[in-house]
C-alpha cells in the first residue's frame, strides 16, 4: 500500500489526474515527487504537497484530504485509492474500473463522466455529483457512486448509465438524466427529474414535483425486487426503501416522458 | 486621469508600478469584471497569459445560462431586426425583456418581409409583468418559476399532455405562427430553462419556423466570448495558471474563487459601469475603471488607476446588441485620457521587463 501525506494547507489547488497507482507503480520516491501537481505557476509537484511512500502495489492511500484536491482518482483503471479526508471537485472524472473511496466529503462533479467501478463518498457530495460537466454529454456513465450524507442540487443531472445511491438530495435531482438509476434512501429537493428522458428515480421524499410528472399506480414491478437484490449485496440502506409499495410518477412529459419517479406509497 | 495608491493619489506611473508589485506576488490572480471595450479585454488576455491569471466577466452567470444550453443542444437564433422585421408571434418571457425599447419597437411594427408580411402581430408573455400600456395576450408562470413554466409548456406544445389548459391554448398559438420568436434573457430564464426553451424551439419547427432572441447582458459579456473564443478557443472563464488556457466555469468563477480564499490578488477591469463586487476593498486589487465612474476613488481598491470611459472620452469596439455585432464607438466628446488598454499593456511590459512572464 503506497500512501501520500498530506503536509499541510494547500495554498492553491491541485490536480491529481495523473496520480493512480498505476501511474505510481513504475516510479521511485523521488521521480514522484517530482510530478507537477499545481495549477498555478509556482509550480507545486506532489513531493512539494505530500510525503511519498511508494511499494509499487496497486492501492494508494492519501492521509488527510482538502477541498483543494481535484480530480481525486480521475481516469484510474486499475487498483483502489483511499482519501482519509475531503476532496475537490471531479472525484473519479472518466474513471474506468477500479475502487475509489472518500471519508470525507467531496466537492462538485464527483464521478462525472466515470464509465465503470465504485466511488464512495462515506460523508457529502457537492452540487452536480454523477453530473455533467460543461459542455459534456453525459453525467455518470456506468461507474456506481455510493453517497452516505447528503447530496447537493443536481445530483445526477445528465446521467446516462450506471448508479447512484445517496442519503438525501437537492433539488434537480436526476435532472435530464438520459437513463440510469437514482435511489436515495432519505428525500429528494424541489423539482426531481426536470427534463429527464429516461431513467429511474427512487426517494424517501420529495419536494415541490413538476406539473410534468404524472402519477401512474403503484405497480408491483419485478425490476424493484431485482433492485432490492443487488442493493443488498452493495451493502446500501438504500435497499429497505425498496421492501414496501412505491407510487410511481412518469415523465419528464416535456421531453421523452419515460423516465420514472418512485416513492413509498 | 488620476491614481491612488493605497488611498493616496499618486501618478499613473507610480500606480502602474505598485500593480506590477502587487499582481507579480500573487499566486492565484484573477482578472474580473472585463466590462470594457475589445482592445482592453484583448490586453486583458494577454496580461492573463503573462501573468497565470484566470478571467470571470461580470456577465458570467448571464452567459454560462445560454452557453451552457448551446454547448449541449446547440440554438436556433434570430436577431432583433428580423423580429422587428418578420415575426407574427413574439413570446416574451419573464421581466426583463420588458425592461429596455426593444419590446415596445416590436409592439409598434407588424411584420413587413417574409412569409408573414402583412400579417397582424400577436404579442404574448409568460411569466411576465403583465404590462398594460402594450397589448398583448399575458400567461402566468408556474409557482416553480420559468423554467418548469416552459417544461409544462412544451409538454402540451409535444401533445403528451391534452386538456383546455392555458398553456394548452399558448401552445396552440405558438404552433399557429409564421415566423414566431421567443424573447428572454438568459440569466432570468436560467441554464436548465435555456435547454428546455431550445427544446421547445426544435418542437416548434417541426411545423413552422421559430427562433430564440437571447438578450444580451449590459456588461460587454458577448463580446468578451467572442475575444475569449477567438483568443483561446474557449469561453470567457479561463485560466493560464498551466500555460495552455483551461477552460472551467466553476474553478474560474471568480466570486468562488475570491470567497473560498483561493484568489490572493485581483485586477478589476470597468472602464464601462459595472456592478462593484462586495470584495473589491477586501482582496488585494488593482481596479481599471472609467474617469468619473463612481468607482474612481481612492478607497476603491488597494491601487486605482482611472481611465478613458468607451463611447464617451475615447472611441472603442463595443458589443452593439441592436445589430448584435461587435462594433466601433467614436466617443461623444474625445479627451486625451489613457485607454484601459494602454495601461494593461503597461502593466504586461513591465512585468515581462520585471521577469514575470512565462
Amino acid at each position: 500500500m503506497s500512501t501520500l501525506r498530506l503536509r499541510g494547507d494547500l495554498p492553491e489547488r491541485v490536480d491529481l489526474l495523473n496520480i493512480t497507482p498505476l501511474a505510481l507503480s513504475g516510479l521511485s520516491e523521488a521521480e514522484a515527487g517530482r510530478l507537477a501537481i499545481g495549477t498555478s505557476r509556482r509550480g507545486l509537484t506532489l513531493g512539494d504537497a505530500f510525503e511519498i511512500k511508494l511499494d509499487g502495489s496497486d492501492s494508494l492511500v492519501i492521509e488527510g484530504g482538502s477541498s483543494r484536491l481535484d480530480r481525486v482518482g480521475a481516469a484510474l483503471s486499475q487498483g483502489s485509492i483511499r482519501v482519509e479526508g475531503d476532496v475537490g471537485q471531479r472525484l473519479g472524472e472518466g474513471m474506468a474500473a477500479g475502487t475509489l473511496t472518500v471519508t470525507g466529503s467531496a466537492g462538485p462533479y464527483a464521478a462525472t463522466g466515470a464509465t465503470g467501478g465504485t466511488i464512495t463518498v462515506e460523508g457529502d457530495a457537492g452540487d452536480h455529483a454523477g453530473g455533467a460537466v460543461y459542455a459534456a454529454k453525459a453525467g455518470l456513465d456506468g461507474a456506481t457512486l455510493i453517497i452516505k450524507g447528503a447530496a447537493g442540487d443536481s445530483l445526477g443531472d445528465r446521467m446516462r448509465k450506471g448508479m447512484i445511491l445517496a442519503g438525501s438530495a437537492g433539488a434537480h435531482a436526476g435532472s435530464r438524466m438520459i437513463a440510469g438509476t437514482i435511489v436515495v434512501s432519505g428525500a429528494l429537493g424541489d423539482h426531481p427529474g426536470y427534463g429527464m428522458r429516461r431513467g429511474t428515480l427512487i426517494a424517501g421524499g420529495h419536494g415541490a414535483l413538476l406539473p410534468t410528472f404524472v402519477e401512474t399506480g403503484t405497480p408491483d414491478l419485478v425490476f424493484v425486487r431485482l433492485l432490492a437484490q443487488s442493493l443488498k449485496r452493495l451493502g446500501a440502506a438504500q435497499a429497505d426503501l425498496l421492501g414496501g409499495t412505491l407510487r410511481r410518477y412518469s415523465g419528464d412529459l416535456a421531453t421523452l416522458g419515460k423516465g420514472e419517479l418512485f416513492v413509498p406509497a | 486621469m488620476a491614481a491612488w495608491v493605497k488611498g493616496g493619489a499618486a501618478d499613473v506611473d507610480a500606480a502602474v508600478e505598485a500593480a506590477v508589485d502587487l499582481l507579480a506576488a500573487s499566486r492565484v490572480p484573477v482578472l474580473a469584471g472585463l466590462s470594457a471595450e475589445v482592445s482592453a479585454l484583448r490586453a486583458a488576455y494577454r496580461l492573463a497569459e503573462t501573468l497565470g491569471a484566470s478571467l470571470d466577466p461580470v456577465s458570467g452567470p448571464s452567459l454560462y445560462a445560454e452557453l451552457g444550453a448551446l454547448s449541449v443542444g446547440g440554438a436556433m437564433t434570430t436577431t432583433r431586426a428580423e423580429t422587428v422585421g418578420r415575426a407574427d408571434v413574439v413570446l416574451i418571457l419573464g421581466n426583463r425583456p420588458w425592461d429596455g425599447d426593444l419590446i415596445p419597437e416590436i409592439a409598434a411594427a407588424t411584420p413587413s418581409r417574409g412569409r408573414a408580411a402583412g400579417a397582424e402581430r400577436s404579442l404574448l408573455s409568460l411569466g411576465g409583468p403583465q404590462n398594460g400600456a402594450t397589448r398583448h395576450v399575458a400567461y402566468a408562470a408556474e409557482a416553480g418559476g420559468l423554467a418548469v413554466s416552459l417544461g409544462h409548456l412544451r409538454a402540451f406544445a409535444k401533445g403528451h399532455l391534452a386538456g383546455e389548459a392555458a398553456y394548452a391554448d399558448l401552445a396552440r398559438r405558438l404552433f399557429a405562427a409564421q415566423y414566431g420568436v421567443v424573447v428572454y434573457d438568459p440569466e432570468e430564464v436560467g441554464e436548465r430553462g435555456v435547454e428546455m426553451l431550445q427544446g421547445l424551439i426544435r418542437d416548434l419547427n417541426e411545423s413552422t419556423r421559430f427562433f430564440a432572441l437571447a438578450l444580451a447582458d449590459p456588461f460587454q459579456g458577448r463580446a468578451a466570448v467572442q475575444l475569449s473564443a477567438w483568443t483561446t478557443g474557449q469561453a470567457p472563464r479561463v485560466g493560464f495558471g498551466r500555460y495552455q488556457p483551461e477552460h472551467d466555469p466553476w474553478r474560474f468563477d471568480s466570486a468562488r474563487q475570491i470567497a473560498s480564499g483561493e484568489a490572493d490578488a485581483a485586477l478589476w477591469l470597468a472602464s464601462l459601469p459595472a456592478p462593484r463586487p462586495d470584495w473589491l476593498g477586501r482582496l488585494p486589487t488593482v481596479a481599471i475603471v472609467g474617469e468619473g465612474s463612481p468607482e474612481a476613488a481612492g478607497e476603491t481598491a488597494e491601487i486605482v488607476i482611472t481611465v478613458g470611459v468607451p463611447g464617451q472620452s475615447v472611441g472603442g469596439a463595443l458589443w452593439n446588441e441592436r445589430r448584435g455585432v461587435i462594433a466601433y464607438t467614436e466617443p461623444k466628446a474625445a479627451t486625451d485620457a489613457q485607454t484601459a488598454a494602454g495601461v494593461l499593456a503597461r502593466i504586461r511590459d513591465r512585468l515581462i521587463e520585471k521577469g514575470v512572464s512565462c
